[in-house]
């Protein structure tokens, strides 16, 4: 059985770390390392059967200095606020790592979305955002889809609120279906951040990707699009992908359209023809290129993390690396491009999708990409220029760009 | 005519009947001659019979006589006479068996003596059946050097019969009494001759002369009130007779409504001999069949017969539909069946014209074949012959089906029954129907001949044996149905196809009502809602609770069905398909019932009709069929009446369709009682057993149960056997489970297999390839799922598979060892001692992914132990 770590210990623990690093004043300090705001509420929900049942759900908005709160809600039987504070707040880092005018913020309904119909979905979606609306809007907090929410739910939940406020209010909530305002791009947009500042990075540290090769570990929805725009956009090879079940392994290339099919039809990637069979161990250490762990956390640690063998570690999951391994990686000449920085393509779109909704004028899917593709390298720029002056490595110097942009903001704002 | 030597062969085997002028007349019985006596009546039969006893046990101090006749015995008891009983009530199968087991064991005594075979026709109702009694034990007998006595009463059989008994025989001969005198006339006497020998002879006590004179001759002849040889239909057979007083009833009495007395017990022998003989169902169909069902089974049958229990269970659970009060008014849901039987007489007479009956029998009692064995026996099979009236029946039932694609079903007498269910165990074959009259015929020769030798399979056999139906009278009828479903392109297929059952153990959530019912829903041919597939997954349907699915997100795209079975009318044949590549050709009627719409990363339901220039990836969901529709409504309350009717649980078979309007038709293929896991009370699940004795805990429990004293335990080491790259050796070791399964150290007490799930599925690829002999002694059966956490993967409810396991009290539990809430002892099942090369030494290849662990050698003398609770979902083994 696994350890179990509150989750918002670690995430204090990591700002200590970087503010101790950027010498931030006690007061500072202690702000950021709590939410500023918490909702807790009890929601009553009419059930299909004309039962009553009582959901209990948060809103927490960490940290709106720079912008108004922005987070996705989710619906997880196990939910906890201490796992709702803990993504709050890397939520405040990464939307300030990437440079764009929002804070940090979460929610989340303890419920199991599986044990419902549609109908009550859609009844638990608006009596929520009955609950939190005085909360909610284009200026104070802007939630977006996560853990087994929809864009349905998403358009049910901007559909109440306008119902309250009686205007349109498309900016309030992201993920939207494009039909009502939801932007082009969202699909590949974790994926696609991650190929830019693998790009960055690339050209950053004179390494010319075309023609070599990469490895995803995790081939879900974020592995499927890097393993294709990895080719598309770097020129990478695939010799290498695995899943919860194993890995396959072909020095000579992997046809990446075929695997999609392949995985889509058997629910894995094992038994695709032309390939060989790895563990989901030996994939990590393959000598690539750029090596993608896009599944599971903690897979790089301080006992493998010296056999690693690739130029690039690119995190489109969440918490791959442990923190023992971040320095060997470091020692060891492997440009690891963290979570918060790599995986951020998602929240900017989000972001972008906001602009639009304001506006009333919608993009097409090219500006997104170059929009998108302007946000990530500017954010990767800034954290390597931190990692180059402050001699750290790339999670390091992603926290020190994310939390000095938050502490000067609410330094201006005089609220220490 | 014959030669010295033939001659000499002739005294030497020549035997004494103990009538010396019979002797004189037939020149002598032989050994290994039967000898069927014609006779009005018995007495006369006795005239021959008890001078025939005497001599026998004068010659050779022994003679048996087979009893299976209700009239008094035709030779009283003396010394040396074995008089060995067989009830014919047990059925043809079981009859015939005995008679030969009898025949076996006491051919040394030589000398036979049987009752009036005539008396086999009232027990079996058909002619057909006593004409393939007789093939199969004249031989035999002659083979094993006897001498038999038969008897039959002249002019109850059928032309047909009488010619099929007189070709097997040796000798036959006609007895009657003409003015007092009795009269012998041989009709066959075979390899003998003499000038005289096949004319009427005057039997007296001194000699018996030829009745030779032209005039005297004629007179006998013609008044010997010999009775014609009765063309078949004319046959006062009780298949025959009892049909024609029920047409001469319905003929005189048109207008009444009023069943008499008389008529309603003809009306249950009908029943009987269409339907069998059953209790519960026997009370079933005598509440709902009408005479004219009745008539109409008769009316689409092929030879005689039963129908069998898959044929009676789908007729029955229409009829109560159609019957019941309702909401639902299921004249207007049920599709018309124009379903067409073949007789289970057919069968036996199948086996006895191309000589698989001794096949049959030896390996009925030996219920073990190998799969190799298995197909020698198919192939004897498939080069078997009909008869000339059988396949003009063929003929003229694939004319009235012309082009339309049909499916070939086992319905065998035991199957579909509140007993048994042999789900899965015997063939069904598709036949697309396309191309001449000639090569349709040859296909669904080749489907019927395939099925009758499914009889044999080792699935079967297995399945026979561990439900001690060894003995039991299991004939093969079949069922042709029309396949449901629109040609679309150049394939055909119904738009929905599944099972339904009146009970859902698959509650995975304490919302849903396990008292509701549960659907497996598929796209096309519903091969792939009954058979475990690997990596495609049905849509499962709680009736009370429809829109619930344990599958959120992406995960509902991954967990759908991505093949659909059809039939392809361009080749002619059953195939496989990717569902995308049949959708993405036109517009297939009503694909918005069927499929949501992967766009932009998410799934959402279409809202109107697809578009193609819209089109994105179509994940088969079911989601407006089930929001939008009737269709679970409909079903939900067939199963309730169904359930009500029968009271007992049903499970059931069934196509459907939508309109274009919406309304929904239903074509119910099949109906029988649900086998239940044996305890679906609470059973307790210890919590206080220490971690170091745990062995592994799991969630998600369906079947409950305890199991103590396991002693052994055959580990598959999932990572080990996905490591395996070759498909023969993954082949192989689904033949290891196959040899463990039957070996004596391991069947002498209980034992538990594990492995990567899904077991018994098609893809070798997602579980061990075993099918249900290789598992059939195990007490308990887990499937070890390496899943993502949080998330129920489709398990194998519903399939045959589960059945199997079901019927067979073996215990089933997904265990995931990756979910945190579970528990896997690894170091147990990885670090203990193997003893596969101990058991298989041939086997040592496969050490290291399989793996015999004996408990009690390792945990100090203490067994394993299983506890299942399918109330609170969870199961625990342990060491105690």
């Amino acid at each position: 059985m696994k350890k179990e770590l509150n989750p918002f210990s670690i995430a204090q623990t990591q700002l200590d770390d970087a503010a101790e690093k950027l010498g931030l004043d006690k007061a500072t300090h202690e702000l950021l390392r709590w939410p500023m705001q918490e909702l807790k509420i009890t929601i009553p929900v009419k059930m299909d059967d004309g039962s009553t049942k009582i959901f209990h759900a948060f809103r927490i908005q960490y940290n709106t200095a720079r912008g108004p709160a922005k987070g996705g809600i989710r619906w997880h039987p196990d939910e906890t606020v201490d796992t709702v504070r803990a993504l709050a707040a890397w939520m405040t880092w990464k939307t300030s790592v990437v440079d764009i005018p929002l804070g940090g913020g979460k929610g989340g309904i303890i419920c199991s979305p599986k044990e419902l119909s549609e109908a009550e979905k859609e009844r638990l979606a608006r009596a929520y955002i009955r609950a939190i609306a005085r909360s909610l809007g284009v200026t104070k907090d802007v939630p977006a889809p996560d853990v087994y929410t929809t864009p349905q739910i998403m358009a049910w939940m901007m559909d109440e609120y306008e119902t309250i406020m009686g205007e349109k209010h498309p900016g309030v909530i992201t993920g939207k279906p494009i039909a009502l305002g939801g932007s082009q791009g969202r699909g590949d947009a974790t994926a696609r951040g991650g190929i830019y500042v693998t790009q960055e990075a690339a050209t950053a540290y004179g390494i010319d990707l075309k023609g070599q090769t990469m490895a995803i570990q995790g081939f879900g929805n974020a592995g499927q699009y890097a393993a294709r725009l990895g080719e598309k956009i770097l020129g990478l090879k695939l010799v290498a992908a695995s899943d919860s079940k194993g890995g396959i392994y072909n020095a000579n290339g992997i046809d990446v359209e075929a695997l999609i099919e392949h995985k889509l039809k058997n629910g894995r990637v094992n038994g695709f023809p032309e390939a060989e069979e790895i563990s989901n161990e030996l994939l990590l250490e393959l000598e690539v290129a750029v090596l993608f762990p896009a599944a599971l956390e903690n897979v790089v640690t301080g006992e493998n993390a010296p056999r690693l063998r690739c130029k690039i570690l690119c995190e489109l999951a969440n918490g791959p690396t442990t923190p023992d391994a971040d320095d060997i990686l470091f020692d060891k000449g492997i440009i690891v491009l963290p979570d918060f920085l790599a995986n951020a393509g998602g929240v900017t779109v989000s972001y972008l999708e906001q602009v639009q909704n304001t506006y009333n004028l919608y993009w097409e899917i090219e500006e997104i990409h170059w929009r998108l593709k302007e946000k990530m390298s500017r954010a990767f720029k800034s954290v390597y220029e931190m990692s180059q002056s402050q001699k750290v490595n790339m999670r390091q110097a992603a926290y020190l760009v994310s939390v000095a942009r938050v502490a000067e903001a609410c330094k201006l704002r005089g609220w220490v | 005519m014959f030669g010295e030597n033939t001659t000499l062969e002739m005294e030497s085997k020549t035997i004494n009947s103990g009538i010396v002028a019979l002797d004189e007349v037939l020149k002598g019985l032989r050994l290994g001659d039967n000898v069927v006596w014609q006779v009005d009546n018995l007495k006369d039969y006795s005239y021959f019979v008890e001078p025939f006893a005497d001599q026998a046990l004068h010659d050779s101090g022994y003679c048996v006589y087979l009893r299976f006749a209700p009239h008094p015995p035709i030779i009283g008891p003396r010394q040396g006479l074995m008089i060995k009983e067989v009830d014919p009530r047990g059925g043809f199968d079981f009859f015939s068996a005995e008679v030969h087991r009898v025949i076996e064991e006491w051919a040394k005594k030589k000398f036979f003596i049987f009752d009036n075979l005539s008396a086999l026709v009232e027990e079996w109702a058909t002619d057909e059946l006593l004409a393939n009694f007789f093939q199969v034990t004249c031989p035999f007998l002659r083979e094993l050097d006897t001498v038999a006595y038969f008897a039959l009463t002249r002019g109850q059989h059928a032309h047909n019969a009488v010619a099929r008994i007189r070709d097997t025989t040796q000798v036959l001969i006609d007895v009657y009494r003409i003015k007092g005198n009795m009269y012998m006339h041989p009709l066959k006497v075979w390899d003998r001759y003499s000038p005289q020998m096949f004319l009427p002879h005057v039997v007296t006590e001194r000699s018996w002369q030829p009745v030779f004179q032209s005039g005297e001759a004629a007179a006998v002849s013609a008044t010997a009130r010999k009775q014609p040889l009765r063309p078949m239909e004319s046959s006062i057979a009780p298949w025959d007779s009892v049909y024609n007083k029920l047409i001469q009833y319905r003929e005189t009495r048109k207008d009444s409504q009023q069943i008499t007395p008389e008529v309603l017990a003809l009306k249950e022998e009908f029943s009987r001999m269409l339907i069998g003989n059953h209790p519960e169902f026997n009370r079933l169909a005598d509440s709902y069949f009408a005479l004219e069902d009745l008539y109409s089974i008769r009316d689409r049958m092929i030879g005689s017969g039963r129908i069998g229990g898959k044929a009676a269970g789908m007729l029955l659970a229409r009829r109560i539909l159609l019957e019941e009060e309702s909401e639902i008014d299921f004249s207007q849901v049920l599709e018309d069946h124009d379903s067409f039987y073949i007789g289970s007489d057919v069968f036996f007479t199948f086996l006895v014209h191309n000589d698989l009956f001794k096949l049959r029998l030896k390996l009925s009692r030996d219920s073990q074949i190998s799969r190799e064995e298995f197909e020698e026996v198919e192939q004897s099979f498939l080069a078997g012959r009909f008869s000339t009236e059988i396949m003009e029946q063929f003929r003229s039932m694939l004319e009235y089906f012309g082009q339309a694609p049909i499916i070939v079903r086992s319905s065998s007498l035991l199957e579909d029954s509140f007993g048994n269910s042999f789900a899965g165990k015997y063939r069904s074959e598709f036949c697309a129907n396309q191309g001449s009259p000639d090569e349709r015929l040859e296909v669904f020769l080749r489907a019927v001949k395939l099925v009758y030798a499914s009889t044999l399979s080792p699935d079967a056999l297995s399945y026979r044996r561990r439900r001690g139906l060894g003995e039991s009278d299991e004939q093969m009828a079949i069922l042709v149905q029309r396949v449901s479903g629109i040609p679309y392109n150049d394939y055909f297929f119904p738009s929905l196809a599944g099972v339904a059952f009146s009970r859902n153990l698959y509650a995975w959530t304490s919302r849903i009502d396990s008292n509701k019912g549960l659907i497996r829903l598929v796209f096309g041919l519903g091969t792939r809602a009954v058979n475990r597939v690997g990596g495609d997954y049905p849509r499962m349907i709680a009736v009370s609770h429809p829109q619930l699915r344990p599958e959120v997100g992406m995960e509902i795209a991954k967990y759908s069905q991505h093949e659909i079975d059809l039939l392809d009318l361009k080749t002619n044949k059953f195939v496989t398909l990717p569902t995308a590549e049949v959708l993405s050709k036109d517009n297939y009627p009503n694909t918005h019932l069927l499929v949501s719409i992967m766009k932009d990363g998410y799934l959402h339901d279409p809202y109107a009709m697809i578009h193609p220039d819209s089109r994105e990836k179509l994940v088969l969901t079911f989601n407006i069929l089930i929001s939008g529709t009737n269709f679970v409504e409909i079903t939900g309350n067939m199963l309730e009446r169904l359930d009500r009717a029968y009271g007992h649980p049903v499970d059931t078979e069934f196509t459907a369709s939508v309109d274009p309007g919406g309304t929904v038709r239903v074509n119910l293929l099949q109906c029988r009682p649900l086998w239940l896991p044996g305890l679906s009370g609470p059973a307790k699940v210890p919590d206080n057993i220490p971690q170091e004795r745990t062995l592994f805990k799991a969630k998600r429990v369906i079947s409950g149960g305890v199991v103590s004293r396991i002693q052994h335990i055959i580990y598959i080491d999932p990572r080990r056997y996905a490591e395996i790259t070759s498909m023969e050796l993954k082949r192989s070791v689904g033949r290891v489970v196959g040899r463990l399964n039957g070996h004596r150290r391991l069947v002498a007490g209980k034992f538990l297999m594990m492995g990567p799930g899904r077991w018994g599925s098609g893809n070798i690829d997602l579980g061990v390839n075993v099918s249900y002999a290789d598992i059939d002694n195990t007490a308990v059966l887990v499937e070890i799922a390496r899943e993502d956490s949080g998330h129920v993967p489709e398990v194998s409810y519903g399939t045959h598979f589960f059945q199997d396991l079901v019927e067979g009290q073996i215990i089933y539990l997904p265990v995931y060892p990756d979910d945190p809430e579970t528990m896997f002892n690894n170091l147990f099942f990885k670090g203990s001692t193997n003893i596969l090369t101990d058991l298989l030494p041939e086997s040592g290849e496969f050490e290291n992914v399989v793996h015999v662990i004996d408990v009690p050698k390792i945990a100090d003398g203490a067994y394993a132990r299983v506890v299942a609770d399918p109330q609170s979902h969870s199961a625990i083994c342990f060491l105690g």
